[in-house]
């Protein structure tokens, strides 16, 4: 009885272990076959070459793509890359975080319906709306239309294929990315922080700025990741509401896959994206959880 | 489906061959990709288990829809003298948005009983990279490729030769499409549609006559044109401006062109993907164009125009093949023979308002299309016109300016 009584403790943690792994096993499985390995499929083309054919051939593997990735002609098209997405990011919790305070403060009984409200447009595909953008903004479109009946225009301003129309388009998609996470930082928030803050003579003002935008800032950070690493590589929107002037990284990617059927040289292209986006994270990461050790 | 055919053993024989046929190509798919995705042994007992339910669940869709009208229905209708390989009951197609007749999907499945399911691309890369994706055609049967890409298509066997048994309409085809360059005694594709690459306008917004690519460097037009988004084409038009081949691949010849394409840019509003709505929808004034997409802007904006510059423009083909990884590949033969037939020809190139090269459709060709010489130039201009031939690895030296042209 003692025996079994003094083997039986170290064996539950185990059982319990071995019915977790269980548990976790099939998403563990899932990542990394659809997620680990077409990434590692990635790193090996991005050190291959191609042959006359246009296959990946992996006899020769070097560092050459990435060579041939670091371009001048490409700086442009990567600083765009970084323009677009930041603005996106910027005006995106600019604008989210009233919304997401103001669901969180006055939504009431009706919070769960405006939070439904918030994703609404991802019932419909992303390409439509962007579709649906196109026939707002061109000339002879919804806007201008508008804009000339008004009388504040005689001739249609250029719209669509302008930066504008990126950014704009950029930010209605992604907004929506930005509202969640901000809400649920500001809803977890303790009012009564704020109060204190007034009964110690801080004015609307300050107490935002000192209490609710500090306890806040995990919220903004991930709505700012969500935003910006997503945007980086878009290239639908800017393809399609973009101009001739400008284009994106990702589009360059896009256009050495298919058009020049060169998935080494693409690969590597990707990968180096995916490594400055994951250095930008981490280095957000970092501050973050600074600031928040030094707020605490 | 017993209770729908009229209890002949032949039909009877014929449908248990196609059940089994189709369950075990199914099965064999399923077996197949596991091995390509290299999951492990071990799971390959499980899938093929679930493949055996998905198998038998596919026929018994199938069935219903397919197998009495097609094969209960047609052979006994029609005795074939001589033993023809029965056509499977379903067509994967994979085209061009906008580039069939209206009619011929319904007409095909009206007469075979085959249920076609048509898939469109946007643009040749999209498709290219798709049929390439496994080697073998991403599981469509038939596919519409430029001439240009044949050879290349073949070498990589993305492509199999067609059972010129099944297609008898190939004996319509105008002479000079007999025996192409790019395909040997039409043995592995068979011509669709052609067409020249010059630019159009909007008759309302510009009064001029233009003529010439200059118009497309033209300042008055700023931010009111557009270029077709494919590098082939744009790097071709700096070529006819500059007199030198839109084959080359000389970097001094390309460097020149990539000049003037920079020169050209600022003054763009877009590179387009959509020649059409793009023009239609007032969003562009002129644009580079292929032939047969002006004539579908006719419908939209009557006062479209179009030319073919004469100091030189592309001059292009399409095809149809069957890909070497068909799952229906005597529905697709059907398909292709089919869609020679002078009477379906004529009404595909009455739908899209491009040539096809069919002599025997010639006379049933709507006259405003095949008697307008932009659509359907006279043999003189023809011959000045120039092909886009596949340049292997010297493609990067186009991909890499385009990508700084565009950067």
């Amino acid at each position: 009885m003692t025996a079994a009584a003094a083997e039986r403790p170290p064996r539950r943690p185990i059982r319990e272990r071995l019915a977790g792994l269980l548990f976790v096993a099939p998403g563990v499985g899932w990542l990394a076959v659809f997620f680990l390995l077409p990434l590692v499929i990635v790193l090996i083309f991005s050190f291959g070459t191609k042959d006359p054919a246009g296959h990946v051939s992996l006899s020769h593997l070097g560092f050459q793509n990435y060579l041939q990735a670091t371009r001048q002609e490409y700086v442009p098209a990567f600083f765009n890359s970084l323009r677009y997405s930041a603005i996106t990011t910027v005006l995106s919790i600019v604008i989210g975080y009233p919304i997401a305070y103001w669901i969180s403060r006055y939504g009431g009984r009706r919070k769960i319906l405006l939070l439904i409200l918030v994703m609404l447009p991802f019932w419909t595909s992303y390409l439509i709306r962007t579709y649906a953008w196109m026939i707002i903004l061109r000339d002879n479109g919804v806007l201008n239309s508008i804009l000339q009946t008004v009388g504040l225009t005689s001739e249609p301003i250029a719209i669509l294929n302008t930066d504008f129309a990126v950014v704009l388009g950029m930010t209605y998609g992604f907004l929506p990315f930005a509202i969640l996470p901000l809400f649920v930082s500001i809803d977890r928030m303790d009012h009564n922080l704020v109060q204190a803050a007034r009964d110690l003579y801080a004015n609307g003002r300050q107490a935002f700025l000192h209490v609710t935008l500090p306890i806040t800032m995990p919220g903004i950070v991930a709505a700012a990741l969500l935003t910006f690493i997503p945007a980086i590589g878009d290239y639908v929107t800017p393809d399609l509401l973009g101009g001739a002037q400008t284009t994106t990284i990702a589009k360059i990617v896009q256009v050495v896959f298919t058009s020049g059927r060169d998935w080494p040289y693409g690969s590597a292209l990707g990968f180096l994206l995916m490594v400055l986006t994951l250095a930008g994270t981490f280095m957000a990461l970092r501050t973050l959880r600074r600031e928040t050790l030094g707020g605490g | 489906m017993s209770n729908d055919h009229d209890g002949s053993p032949l039909d009877l024989e014929r449908i248990l061959v196609r059940y089994l046929a189709e369950e075990l190509l199914t099965r064999r798919q399923l077996l197949h990709r596991i091995s390509v995705v290299g999951a492990t042994v071990a799971l390959a007992p499980i899938i093929a288990a679930c493949g055996t339910s998905e198998a038998s669940a596919t026929p018994g869709v199938a069935s219903p829809t397919s197998a009495p009208s097609g094969t209960a229905g047609e052979p006994t209708a029609t005795p074939e003298p001589t033993p023809q390989p029965t056509p499977e009951g379903e067509l994967f197609v994979y085209n061009w948005d906008a580039y069939i007749g209206e009619e011929t999907q319904q007409k095909f499945q009206d007469k075979y009983g085959i249920k076609v399911t048509y898939d469109k691309f946007p643009d040749a890369d999209t498709q290219l990279a798709k049929i390439r994706s496994d080697g073998k055609g991403a599981g469509y049967d038939i596919t519409y490729p430029t001439s240009v890409d044949i050879p290349g298509l073949l070498r990589d066997g993305v492509i199999q030769a067609l059972d010129l048994s099944l297609i008898p309409n190939a004996r319509n085809l105008g002479p000079e499409w007999v025996n192409p360059g790019y395909d040997a005694n039409n043995a592995h594709s068979m011509p669709y549609m052609w067409w020249t690459t010059g630019f159009a306008w909007d008759g309302d917004k510009i009064k001029d006559d233009l003529t010439d690519w200059t118009t497309l460097w033209d300042e008055r037009f700023k931010g009111h044109m557009g270029m077709l988004d494919d590098i082939r084409e744009v790097f071709a038009v700096a070529g006819f401006r500059l007199n030198l081949s839109p084959n080359t691949t000389s970097d001094g010849d390309l460097d020149a062109m990539l000049q003037l394409l920079e020169q050209q840019k600022p003054l763009l509003r877009k590179y387009t993907a959509d020649d059409i709505g793009d023009l239609t929808s007032g969003q562009l004034w002129i644009t580079h164009a292929w032939s047969g997409d002006w004539g579908q802007m006719l419908t939209d904006k009557p006062k479209t125009k179009y030319v073919v510059p004469e100091s030189g423009a592309v001059r292009g083909s399409d095809t149809m093949v069957v890909l070497s990884g068909a799952p229906h590949p005597v529905a697709a033969n059907l398909w292709i023979d089919f869609n020679l037939d002078a009477e379906i020809s004529a009404g595909n190139s009455n739908t899209t308002y491009y040539m096809g090269p069919n002599a025997a459709a010639l006379a049933l060709i709507n006259p405003d299309i095949s008697g307008d010489p932009r659509i359907n130039p006279a043999k003189a201009t023809l011959d000045k016109l120039v092909e886009l031939l596949e340049l292997g690895p010297d493609l990067d030296k186009y991909t890499q300016r385009w990508n700084a042209l565009k950067a």
